[in-house]
């Protein structure tokens, strides 16, 4: 059978999905999403809508209350404690919060995604400053991210969590704190990992990464889908097109 | 390969954040060690002394006549009775005679008119050459002593006693800090491993995150314990090698009976022993802090 007409497989596939924090905050409430490979969905709604939820329960920071949730192939709820490395090096994650080591330099804490997989030092390296490069951080290499700006640790935390080519890519407002041109640089970066055969969640605020898309967009309100567009198949599957000479210079 | 080398850059990232309690816990072991290992080192040359002594250790049973052979067999049978029994030999009121002129050597003209038969009758009875049949030999002489026929037992000295109760005594000794060893270190390993803990949650907590398996969190923790026994320990036996030295300088002067010729440094494999063990009572004392405060 020719590859190019199987059905595309399923990365992220959530069946009746629930979250109830204790004691009765009910975050998520009977969400059914299917995410194939290689798609790029935004995810968006107003501040405690369940964006963040949802994301960590894809990664397993949280378990569900309810429901199924399947990622690349592994259930994630029976996943057993000592194989969830198995998933969480198949999904990068771009924390709301950041979760950078405020004592060490921008190069450690992109490395530690690298370390933990065992990438020789110089792989390592490499891989290092050319994420520095596509984000435009090249000088803060050495820098402590305690004494970055915001906007600098957002970035950080975003080459973290692709440092390691994940399959999965879940990105928690990566652009609440960069202007026009640096989230360009951002959605660039996600745009060639994305052709590279990545799968992304991004959840936003602004309405400005996916005013133009022609890629899904899942609205949430109260933890439930509020509406959702579909992908449109024959658009340019650029993310941002604002910035077509940034992304000649990532994209060599 | 790859995966030590990242575990031992951790671990020693892990022993410079928390230099201060490292020191302490390296002195805490080193000093246990060095308590623990003094002790045994007397402990084991007092047995060497002790198995010395065995040899002329036998208990001279006096009798008030010359027993016929199915008496003699009656005394083997029941004296025999006992485990801690090696040999017995009986003395004839003749030969006490003849080893007794033996000892006389050229002086044993005294014994001339001397009746042939004026020294007992004996049985001398060799006691198995274990610390254990020393300390019973109080007791199996009073035994001895109930048999029909007997004028009196004769054994050792009362010092094989008194140095039996040493041994004994420095038995104690070397358990008691051999539990202080035990407690130091797995308690004092468990507290900095915990304090590095603390240190480095945040991290360890990414390190989860972003894929790291137990192992690569744990393994360097581990690591940290075994260095500190195995290095700790190393430096206890070095304080107490510098010790033995210099007590031995104290003592060497002009070689007289005086000296102590039995008095040595523990062989090569019970060094290694005591550093093995003392690694491996870290990495427990390691092992139990991650169990307790490392929640992955
Ligand atoms: N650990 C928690 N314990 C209790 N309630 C929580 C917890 N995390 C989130 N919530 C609640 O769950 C709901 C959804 O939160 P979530 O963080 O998913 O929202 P969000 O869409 O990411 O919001 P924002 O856009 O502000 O980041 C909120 O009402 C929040 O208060
Ligand atoms: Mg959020």
């Amino acid at each position: 059978m020719n590859l190019e007409c199987s059905p595309p497989a399923t990365m992220i596939d959530l069946i009746k999905v629930s979250k109830i924090y204790p004691p009765d905050v009910q975050a998520i409430s009977d969400i059914s999403l299917t995410v194939t490979k290689k798609e790029i969905v935004f995810l968006t709604g107003v501040s405690g809508a369940g964006k963040t939820t949802l994301l960590r329960l894809i990664s397993r920071m949280e378990k569900p209350t309810k429901g199924m949730v399947d990622v690349a192939g592994m259930d994630v709820i029976k996943l057993p404690e000592r194989d969830i490395h198995l998933l969480r090096r198949k999904v990068g994650m771009a924390y709301q919060d950041f979760k950078l080591l405020p004592e060490r330099t921008v190069a450690d804490n992109i490395a530690i995604a690298l370390e933990v997989v065992y990438c020789p030092r110089s792989v390592i390296e490499k891989r290092i400053r050319e994420l520095l490069e596509q984000l435009d951080l090249v000088r803060k290499y050495n820098t402590r991210t305690g004494d970055l700006s915001r906007g600098e640790q957002q970035r950080v935390s975003i080459a973290r969590a692709v440092a390691n080519y994940p399959e999965i890519i879940l990105a928690d407002e990566p652009t609440g704190n960069l202007d026009a041109e640096t989230t360009a640089r951002v959605m660039a970066l996600f745009t060639q990992l994305n052709h590279k055969g990545a799968t992304l969640l991004i959840a936003t605020h602004d309405r400005s990464l996916f005013q133009d898309t022609p890629h899904r967009i899942i609205e949430l309100r109260s933890g439930r889908i509020l509406s959702q567009s579909e992908a449109r198949e024959n658009d340019s599957d650029d993310l941002f097109e604002t910035a077509p000479s940034l992304l000649e210079e990532i994209e060599p | 390969m790859r995966f030590w080398i990242v575990t031992i850059r951790h671990a020693c990232r892990n022993m410079l954040l928390t230099w201060k309690a490292q020191g302490m816990t390296l002195f805490t072991v080193s000093l246990s060690v060095l308590i623990f290992s003094f002790f045994y080192l007397v402990y084991i040359n007092a047995l060497h002394v002790g198995e010395k002594l065995g040899d002329d250790l036998r208990l001279v049973v006096y009798l008030d006549e010359e027993p016929a052979p199915p008496l003699q067999e009656e005394y083997r049978r029941r004296i025999l009775k006992f485990d801690q029994v090696d040999r017995i030999e009986f003395i004839g009121q003749e030969q006490a005679y003849k080893r007794f002129e033996q000892i006389l050597g050229k002086n044993s003209d005294v014994l001339a008119g001397v009746p042939i038969d004026f020294l007992p009758a004996s049985i001398e009875v060799y006691p198995v050459r274990t610390l254990d049949s020393l300390a019973r030999i109080k007791r199996f002489s009073d035994y001895l002593q109930t048999m029909p026929g007997v004028i009196k037992v004769q054994y050792g000295k009362e010092w094989i006693e008194r140095f039996y109760a040493f041994i004994q005594l420095m038995r104690i000794i070397t358990l008691l800090s051999g539990s202080l060893l035990i407690m130091t270190t797995t308690f004092m390993v468990a507290h900095t491993i915990r304090l590095t803990l603390f240190a480095r949650q945040q991290e360890l907590e990414l390190l989860r995150l972003v894929g790291a398996t137990n192992n690569y969190i744990r393994t360097p923790f581990l690591l940290e314990g075994a260095l500190q026994g195995g290095i700790g320990a190393c430096c206890g036996l070095g304080a107490l090698l510098l010790l033995y030295n210099w007590i031995s300088l104290q003592f060497a002067g002009p070689p007289t009976t005086m000296s102590l010729p039995t008095f040595a440094f523990f062989e090569w494999p019970v060094v290694v022993a005591i550093i093995g063990l003392a690694t491996l009572l870290c990495i427990v004392g390691s092992f139990s802090a991650i169990r307790r405060f490392l929640h992955l």
